[in-house]
């Protein structure tokens, strides 16, 4: 009896381990590629924090505004984002974030190596 | 009735109730506290800012004259509890460091021993002791106070404790200190609940789960008591040593100069320079490459921990972060180093010393303040 109830919690204990480390990688992978869509959103136009944060969250990507804040920043201190600011009719002037042209070349080699990473992802998955 | 503040969010004014606007003070400050280790930590608060104002600006829109702590909570579902946005990236790191550790039949839990600043006499040890335990701090303290009594053992493994051990600050160090998972209702319960101990009595609350016996009742009392004489004394004793502190600065700055010149070698010349009337002559009786090293290990043993107080006193006031744990290891290691050197090197050639020195005692007192 002892020893069933011993298994069940080692096997719960293991249930939760596995659980652990599979939203481990999924956060991961999220992660990886948030800065790629963010890159991606705002290829076609300028758009205002609140926008990006709607997109990614309609795509799971980010469940809180607050995930976004310091990426844009990082993103914009090493020159792939420019911002200006844009009067706003409901309250306080906004941030509209663009892609500058070394964002651009950035995006191009992103696009590059997604696409080989998903051949990659493809090639073993079939074989 | 609630007493209301008027604040400026991103440029614009708003009424805030009280109760509301430390909850939004405490979360802004702990997410300045977390993004301190980036630059342009001002911006991304900027944006933090202007963002939770057009926010409530909404409410102001929709006919809400003040703001209220229903309000700021729901912005915080909005923005993201600090550990949400941090989470996954400390995630990560925790589940490497940690995979050995594991388990099984058991969540994996963080605890760190950290100084409590919800539960403290003087500097939260005992609380924080008594937190990462589970046991209850007043058996600690009464142990710490008889300690005291063995020659004050207490005394010096306080202090080192207090220094080395840091203050549990945001929500996620005070979880890790309990032992319990950072997970987001934890860190909900955790952030309103320090901000509802700001305005309730922390003894209320930290007794709160259960009764005391009277034998507790009257330990506490006890250890209060203890704890109040205590910081009465440390005032006074601060009063008395502190003109001889000063004297010691002196001497100490002197000392430093002079080892400082002695571990250059061959700056004996300066010395006597700088203090014609005192003796140097020892300085002759060893090779200069001794007193190079010995020099050097005597700075290192006399000015690493007072850099190390200096620091944390200027970092409580100040706010600068503390040194990672790798350097304050290597820091230890190297003073342990520098300490056993010096050890090894005044009982290999120490003695003759001595007697030299015993032998020009009358000479000059200058001498004598190397010993």
């Amino acid at each position: 009896m002892y020893c069933m109830v011993h298994l069940q919690y080692i096997y719960l204990g293991q249930n939760i381990i596995n659980m652990y480390a599979a939203e481990n990688v999924k956060s991961q992978m999220r992660k990886g590629t948030l800065e790629y869509c963010i890159l991606l959103l705002l290829k076609k136009e300028a758009a205002y924090t609140s926008d990006i944060i709607q997109k990614l969250q309609e795509a799971k990507l980010i469940v809180v505004e607050g995930t976004l804040y310091p990426l844009l920043t990082r993103l914009k201190n090493s020159e792939l984002l420019g911002y200006q600011w844009v009067e706003s009719t409901q309250g306080p002037p906004r941030k509209y974030y663009k892609l500058t042209q070394k964002g651009e070349f950035f995006l191009n080699e992103l696009e590059a190596s997604w696409q080989d990473l998903t051949n990659t992802i493809n090639h073993i998955r079939n074989n | 009735m609630k007493k209301t503040l008027t604040v400026n969010l991103g440029g614009t004014v708003f009424h805030i109730d009280e109760d509301a606007y430390q909850l939004l003070e405490k979360y802004l400050s702990n997410l300045r506290i977390h993004f301190s280790k980036e630059e342009g930590v001002d911006e991304v608060m900027g944006d933090f800012e202007l963002r939770i104002s057009e926010i409530l600006n909404e409410r102001v829109r929709l006919g809400y004259t003040v703001i209220t702590i229903e309000h700021v909570e729901a912005v915080i579902r909005q923005m993201g509890k600090v550990e949400d946005i941090f989470g996954e990236e400390s995630a990560h790191t925790e589940a490497t460091s940690h995979e050995t550790t594991a388990q099984p039949g058991r969540e994996r839990v963080n605890k760190r021993f950290f100084r409590n600043p919800d539960d403290r006499m003087l500097g939260g040890v005992c609380g924080g002791l008594a937190a990462y335990m589970g046991w209850d701090p007043t058996p600690i303290r009464l142990l710490l106070f008889l300690l005291l009594f063995f020659y004050g053992i207490t005394i010096p493994i306080y202090l080192v404790l207090w220094l080395v051990v840091p203050l549990a600050q945001t929500a996620t160090e005070k979880l890790q200190m309990r032992g319990e998972s950072v997970t987001v209702e934890n860190i909900g319960k955790t952030v309103t609940d320090g901000f509802e101990k700001m305005s309730a009595n922390v003894k209320d609350y930290v007794n709160s789960d259960k009764p005391r016996t009277a034998f507790q009742k009257v330990a506490d009392a006890f250890v209060e008591v203890i704890g109040v004489l205590l910081k009465v004394a440390a005032v006074l004793l601060g009063i008395v040593l502190f003109p001889m502190l000063l004297v010691l600065l002196f001497v100490f700055i002197v000392v430093i100069l002079a080892l400082i010149i002695g571990s250059v070698g061959g700056g004996f010349g300066l010395l006597y320079h700088l203090m014609p009337s005192a003796e140097w002559q020892f300085l002759h009786h060893y090779p200069e490459w001794l007193w190079a090293i010995f020099s050097i290990c005597s700075i290192l043993v006399i000015a690493l921990p007072v850099i190390a107080i200096l620091y944390t006193v200027c970092s409580h006031i100040f706010k600068f972060k503390p040194f990672p744990p790798a350097l304050r290891g290597a820091l230890i290691l190297l003073w342990f180093i520098a300490l056993a050197a010096n050890i090894y090197l005044l009982s290999r050639y120490g003695g003759t010393f001595w007697d030299w020195s015993h032998h020009t005692w009358n000479h000059t007192w200058w001498s004598t303040a190397f010993w």
